[in-house]
């Protein structure tokens, strides 16, 4: 392990925390319905480009990925802060930059193992296992980004989940729908062109190039985790908001 | 050591309530309106406003487009009864914001039990807080509605066209009343079971967002049938059906059945309005159901 960057502590007791969460247990529906849908729809004798856009692109990257990751993004740090244990990994003689890089690492996993896991299942159902590599690769690139979003989210206020909630139905479902051009600034649009150009298939179809979404998705994910960090180094353990 | 043997019990006028009891009616409506103004964050601090009036601000953004698209070129847009449909995202948001605010705080707070020693039945607290949440929904809704309805009234010509648009207004209004009805159904009973606003806000949002794919696959199996785009005999029933499977094509069909002039749900729109209510009925159950024996 690299001194100063990843601590394995901090990474198990994250993980524990998790699992051990009821919140978490009650997403695990989200994935199965997602295997559930293509499994039904393909048996039901749909073709594929009749399903895909609203199971993958739909239901998949743009409710299953950024839900996932908001809760999980925002319970690795959240749930320290709720139950006050938060200021004892503070005590410790610990650089602010490791404790982020370890909830991160484990956010980012769970995320991409959670998700895609299931996406890739969809992918070989619907074309082929290009197409769910495809998808795998883009849902790891969207966990990154996200969860380094939603981790730095729930530092900067109090309501990270609903934040989130206005970023992903607001920003992500609603405006890049209406006014296209704000597609550049929408986690799910890298996701979707990186998914496209990895498959190389025709039930795919990006909207941004891949150069841009490979570009963007680094500027958020290394800009929120910097500001993460930044904000971890000022931290105050307050109670819950009003 | 002495003893103290001179002390004496004063009165310091400690005095039973003798006024009047307002009782449990009064209880209810304060509880109702309580909830409403909570649900928009007034009488609360900055923070508890944002979110609310965020929704509000982008709805009403909205609308006056619609108004000012209308007023300029003449053409409407978008119906009234269209109007919820169009911005069904954003009445999940404030469902979303609203509905842990109303019950998950007070699961939380585990202050139930001070509700329930009062008059207010635990039935009572339940149906309170479902009705605040159907007036902030509709209030949502139809504010922006009535904006739409006044600049279309100054804009056309005579009395009776601008009766004609009162009469479209009307139509908006009632399915706005629908929407209400059911999405705060839904979302009073999610945010009931989840004791953190953050989780319930969760639930609400993936309950609405994960029943639309379904749609989404049944229309695409429907047009697997046809070759043309054309849809005939099975595949047209399955279309017409599909809405079914998920609360926001549910009551945007009973809206296309009480005044589309398409055939999107063809001869189903009594089903849609049937399972509407069903919907209604069941959650309000779950919620009684949920306050039965509850304390936090």
């Amino acid at each position: 392990m690299t001194a100063g960057l990843f601590n394995m502590t901090i990474a198990r007791i994250t993980a524990r925390a998790l699992f051990g969460r009821r919140r978490f247990l009650l997403l695990l529906p989200l994935p199965a319905l997602l295997v559930g849908l293509a499994v039904l729809a393909d048996s039901l004798g749909a073709r594929p480009a009749d399903w895909v856009d609203p199971v993958i692109v739909g239901l998949g990257l743009g409710v299953v990925l950024p839900v996932v990751a908001l809760v999980v993004g925002t319970g690795v740090l959240g749930s320290e802060m709720d139950d006050g244990t938060l200021a004892h990994i503070l005590a410790k003689p610990l650089p602010r930059r490791e404790i982020i890089f370890s909830k991160l690492v484990v956010a980012v996993l769970v995320t991409a193992v959670t998700v895609g896991v299931p996406l890739y299942a969809v992918g070989v159902l619907a074309g082929s296992s290009r197409l769910g590599v495809g998808l795998v690769v883009g849902a790891t690139l969207g966990s990154v980004a996200y969860s380094a979003l939603f981790v730095a989210l729930s530092l900067l206020t109090r309501r990270p989940v609903l934040l989130g909630l206005i970023y992903v139905l607001v920003w992500e479902g609603l405006l890049t729908n209406l006014l296209t051009s704000t597609r550049v600034l929408s986690i799910q649009q890298y996701v979707l062109a990186v998914a496209d150009r990895v498959a190389k298939s025709d039930l795919l179809t990006g909207n941004v190039s891949l150069a841009v979404s490979l570009a963007m998705a680094f500027i958020f994910a290394a800009g929120a985790t910097l500001l993460a960090i930044d904000r971890l180094r000022s931290f105050s353990v307050v109670g819950e908001t009003s | 050591m002495t003893v103290e043997t001179n002390g004496v019990i004063h009165d310091i006028g400690y005095q039973r309530y003798t006024g009047p009891r307002l009782g449990r009616a009064y209880a209810v409506r304060s509880l109702y309106s309580h909830g409403l103004r909570t649900a928009f964050g007034l009488g609360r601090s900055a923070k508890a406003k944002v979110f609310p009036w965020i929704v509000v601000g982008l709805i009403t953004l909205v609308a006056a487009v619609i108004t000012a698209i209308r007023s300029q070129t003449g053409e409407v847009v978008v119906s009234y009864w269209e109007f919820p449909e169009g911005i069904s995202l954003l009445v999940i948001l404030f469902c979303a914001v609203v509905a842990p605010e109303l019950v998950s705080r007070d699961l939380r707070g585990g202050v139930l039990p001070l509700y329930f020693s009062r008059p207010l039945t635990r039935w009572d607290y339940a149906l309170a807080k479902y009705a605040a949440l159907v007036s902030a929904v509709f209030l949502l809704l139809a504010g922006p509605q009535l904006l739409m309805f006044v600049g279309a009234a100054f804009s056309v010509e005579g009395m009776s066209a601008v009766w004609h648009e009162f009469g479209d207004f009307a139509r908006g209004l009632s399915v706005t009343g629908v929407y209400a009805v059911t999405f705060a159904a839904l979302a009073i009973v999610v945010a009931s079971l989840a004791g953190r606003r953050a989780v319930a806000a969760a639930l609400i949002v993936a309950l609405f967002l994960v029943t639309t794919p379904i749609f989404g696959v049944l229309m695409g199996i429907a047009y697997s049938g046809s070759e043309t785009g054309e849809l005939t005999g099975q595949s047209l029933k399955l279309s017409q059906l599909a809405g079914l499977v998920s609360p926001m094509t549910l009551v945007s069909g009973v809206g296309r059945w009480w005044f589309a002039t398409d055939n999107s749900v063809g001869p189903y729109g009594p089903l849609y309005g049937l399972v509407a209510l069903a919907i209604v009925v069941v959650c309000v159950l779950l919620l009684l159901l949920r306050y039965r024996k509850v304390a936090r």
